[in-house]
């Protein structure tokens, strides 16, 4: 039966003494927390151990810790005889020399007795440790009635600023709770929600965005503690988010107001959507000709190419009304980007959606049009072999039509199939020009949700404190000399990055592709219209 | 392994050999008694075809073929300029008024009532498809505009054929779906070719697109002549089967005749066409029908001869 014994690492180079800890029962194995120098008085350490008991700490004192310095010989009787004041079932006399690395190890049993070999002894170790907290109060600086060395004698861990920020969090939560609260039921207000005011809203990204930091806040400022390891880490994350997304957007707010860049980006968006608008004319000039060599119908031609080109004509006209306007508008909407960098992201991703909206326009007329002849075209070839569509039993079934079903019939497929070359081109000019838009959002709804959902706590904790993040423990061989035990050094085996980032994940609404590209390229080709990004209408964990 | 020959190491026929595989039998697998093939039936569903009853029948496979004849002998006149297309439109009226006539004229003598009906659907029906054709003559006429002439004389020869495949011989009345519809496109293909009057298209434009008056009327005889005719051809056969041969001879002289007033090589193809699907093929189908080999036997798949009287009881 193998005795293990777990001795941290701060008491080796310790001076003898005393060893506490715990014994962890059917494991046969020792737990050693502290190690109590001379000179003590015995009586006073029984004390300190009844004090320490009653305050939930499972505490016993373990055996005898000796490393003999110079003048310090004779101590191995001393401490042979300690094990008589201090009865215990089983007694370890742990020994170290100056200069060598390995450990000799005596056991003194009174009652011997029989245990079953186990595994799982890491967590209870972890436990342990953890439990006796109210142990590790007393350090190397305190003047008290028994000087220990344990892992934290140096001084206790922790930082100045963790601890103000614990004071004066509580009334700083509790007044952005009020606000928060004050803000949803706005939001949730009668004259907010009508049907048109809500279908916008969902459709531009910055209220979306609006919506999620206010959740996001409402997690973190809860007044209740954060109980799960889980919930404090999420909150973690979302303070630490939230802090250098505003403090990136206040960046980026300040260089921009600078220098009157506001006045100059205003200035050149008219011209920039002009542009746009000429090389959109003469591209339809270019599909009217003849384009590529092509041959398409003239007469449809025509009319697609001016109706579209009116269009064009329109949204100039608009562009044109609204451009005094420009300037003040994007001043006081680049305000908003104080409130985080995501924000400004939206923002422009809502502005270019905006600015494009007659390529979307013109993507829907043209994709509803080319869908049309497809479905038309299939219904049609299947009138022109003398079949037709079972929809109760989802197949394709024969039929016999009247004379004119298929006169009619005959007559609209040979249009609809001349008239095809036409429609799928101007389709897939447009097709193309939205897909780019679609595209740059995409990037912008990317960039914006991995800076949500980033788990920026975790990744700093990994990096600067890795025992925190633990996935387990590793073993070194210190020291195997026959006669000697087993020297072992555990290490704690800290969460591999990718597996922080996957476990810390904020859940939002992911903005991910919808269909595989097998689907997408099936959609294209019947004239669907496609939304490429789909937010999740529920959250993924 | 013949007949009475069991492997050299069958027993003697103490125990009679019984045509079942799930009793041991001190026969080898592969034994065969006497009995073998004795189910085997040759040439069960052979046909004795009379000479001038399959003429008769072929006689309408020529028929159609001098029908698609007689069409693109129209077209051709229209396109060469040799009719004027309000010409061929008051005759194809005229036509269609005397077929009609005719039809109901040959109407089994049943119901009256149901004749009143079938001509006020009949007339909803025509009304339909002038105003429809009318109405699509001019997108009709640019069609195939872009397209080049070779490829559209291309698909018009394939859906020609088409048509002549998949026409239903047995039972021309109600259209079949893909002959009607094929020859269909094929005459919109045809009818998009032709030149244009001389006074609707400028005098420098080369390219002249036809006037929708043509379009019609090329619409209008494809639909006399592919849709309505074989409703009329079926009725004679129902009534007078005699007429309807010599109906058949007629259609072929004309086309014949047609074709040749305008490309004499090509009557004379036409001719020898008609000929061989007339009077040849009958020919060989019949001397044929002597090397048939057919077996029939209990190893053929079986056919479930559905006996679904006893749902109306």
């Amino acid at each position: 039966m193998v005795l293990k014994i777990f001795f941290p690492q701060c008491c080796n180079k310790a001076d003898s003494g005393l060893l506490v800890g715990r014994w962890i029962p059917g494991q046969n194995s020792a737990v050693v927390l502290a190690v109590i120098h001379y000179p003590f008085i015995p009586g006073q350490v029984k004390q300190y151990i009844h004090q320490v008991e009653c305050s939930g700490v499972d505490l016993t004192v373990l055996g005898s810790w000796s490393m003999p310095k110079e003048g310090q010989e004779g101590m191995e009787s001393f401490l042979r005889d300690l094990s008589t004041i201090f009865p215990q079932g089983q007694w370890l006399q742990l020994s170290r020399e100056m200069g060598k690395i390995g450990f000799r190890c005596h056991v003194l049993t009174r009652d011997p007795s029989k245990s079953p070999f186990a595994s799982q002894v890491a967590p209870i170790v972890f436990g342990t440790v953890c439990q006796s907290e109210p142990l590790f109060f007393l350090d190397k600086y305190d003047d008290g009635p028994v000087k220990m060395t344990h892992w934290q004698s140096e001084g206790r861990e922790g930082s100045i600023i963790v601890e103000l920020m614990k004071q004066a969090s509580t009334p700083v939560c509790l007044l952005t709770t009020w606000i928060l609260t004050l803000w949803t039921s706005l939001c949730s207000s009668r004259i907010l929600n009508v049907r048109p005011m809500r279908f916008i809203s969902s459709k531009l990204s910055t209220c979306v965005q609006l919506s999620y930091r206010t959740e996001h806040l409402q997690t973190v400022c809860s007044p209740t503690r954060a109980t799960a390891h889980n919930h404090f880490m999420r909150k973690a994350n979302i303070f630490v988010s939230f802090f250098v997304d505003v403090s990136l957007g206040l960046l980026l707010v300040s260089w921009m107001y600078r220098e009157n860049r506001i006045g100059k980006l205003a200035d050149t968006l008219v011209p920039a959507a002009d542009y746009v608008a000429k090389e959109l004319e003469e591209l339809l000039q270019w599909l009217m000709g003849a384009p590529a060599g092509l041959k398409m119908n003239r007469a449809l031609d025509q009319v697609l190419g001016r109706f579209f080109l009116y269009h064009i004509h329109l949204w100039i006209s608009y562009i044109h009304l609204m451009s005094p306007f420009v300037e003040m508008i994007l001043w006081y909407v680049g305000l908003s980007a104080c409130l985080g960098l995501t924000f400004a992201l939206s923002l422009l991703s809502d502005i270019t959606a905006l600015l494009t909206f007659h390529i979307y326009c013109f993507y829907v007329y043209g994709a509803r049009l080319y869908c049309m002849t497809v479905y038309g075209l299939s219904s049609l070839w299947r009138l022109f072999r003398g079949k037709k569509w079972n929809v109760l039993r989802q197949r394709v079934d024969s039929c016999s039509y009247d004379l004119d079903q298929l006169f009619i019939g005959t007559l609209l497929f040979t249009i609809l199939l001349f008239l095809l070359p036409t429609t799928a081109l101007y389709y897939l000019v447009f097709t193309l020009l939205r897909l780019v838009v679609v595209m740059f959002q995409g990037v912008l709804h990317l960039s914006v949700d991995f800076i949500n959902s980033f788990p920026l706590f975790a990744m700093g904790l990994r990096l600067f404190r890795s025992y925190r993040l633990a996935e387990g423990v590793k073993f070194r061989v210190l020291c195997e000399e026959p006669g000697t035990p087993l020297h072992l050094m555990m290490d704690i085996n800290p969460l591999k990055v990718s597996s922080v980032v996957q476990t810390y994940r904020t859940p939002t609404y992911s903005c991910y592709p919808k269909d595989s590209w097998l689907a997408l390229c099936k959609k294209l080709f019947l004239g669907e219209l496609i939304y490429p990004w789909k937010h999740k209408t529920t959250k993924i964990d | 392994m013949g007949a009475d020959s069991g492997s050299g190491a069958a027993p003697g026929p103490a125990v009679s050999w019984r045509k079942v595989l799930w009793e041991r039998q001190p026969f080898p697998d592969n034994y065969v008694d006497r009995r073998f093939l004795e189910e085997l039936r040759r040439n069960e569903g052979l046909r004795q075809y009379r000479y001038w009853a399959v003429v008769q029948e072929a006689g309408l496979v020529a028929q159609q073929i001098s029908c698609v004849a007689l069409f693109l002998t129209l077209w051709l006149y229209m396109e060469q300029g040799l009719l004027s297309p309000s010409t061929l439109l008051w005759t194809g009226l005229l036509c269609a008024l005397l077929g009609y006539g005719l039809y109901q004229a040959l109407a089994p003598r049943g119901d009256s009532d149901n004749h009143h009906r079938t001509r006020w659907s009949d007339l909803q029906s025509a009304s339909i498809f002038l105003s429809f054709t009318f109405g699509f003559s001019p997108v009709l006429r640019t069609l195939t505009e872009s397209v080049c002439t070779d490829t559209v004389y291309a698909m018009t020869a394939l859906m020609l054929l088409a048509h002549l495949v998949a026409f239903p011989y047995a039972h021309p009345s109600p259209p079949g779906s893909l002959s009607l519809n094929a020859a269909l496109f094929a005459s919109v293909c045809l009818a998009s070719r032709l030149p244009g009057d001389l006074h609707t298209s400028g005098g420098l434009d080369s390219s002249s697109s036809p006037s929708s008056l043509h379009t019609f009327t090329m619409l209008c005889w494809a639909l006399l002549v592919f849709a309505l005719w074989p409703c009329l051809l079926q009725r004679l056969r129902d009534c007078a089967p005699w007429v309807f041969g010599c109906v058949c001879v007629l259609v072929g002289v004309c086309g014949v005749g047609g074709l040749g007033s305008l490309w004499p090589g090509g009557a004379v193809l036409l001719a020898a066409l008609l000929g061989t699907v007339t009077l040849l093929c009958p020919l060989l189908l019949i001397r044929l029908q002597s090397d048939k080999d057919n077996i029939q036997g209990p190893w053929d798949e079986a056919e479930i001869r559905e006996d679904l009287t006893h749902f109306l009881h």
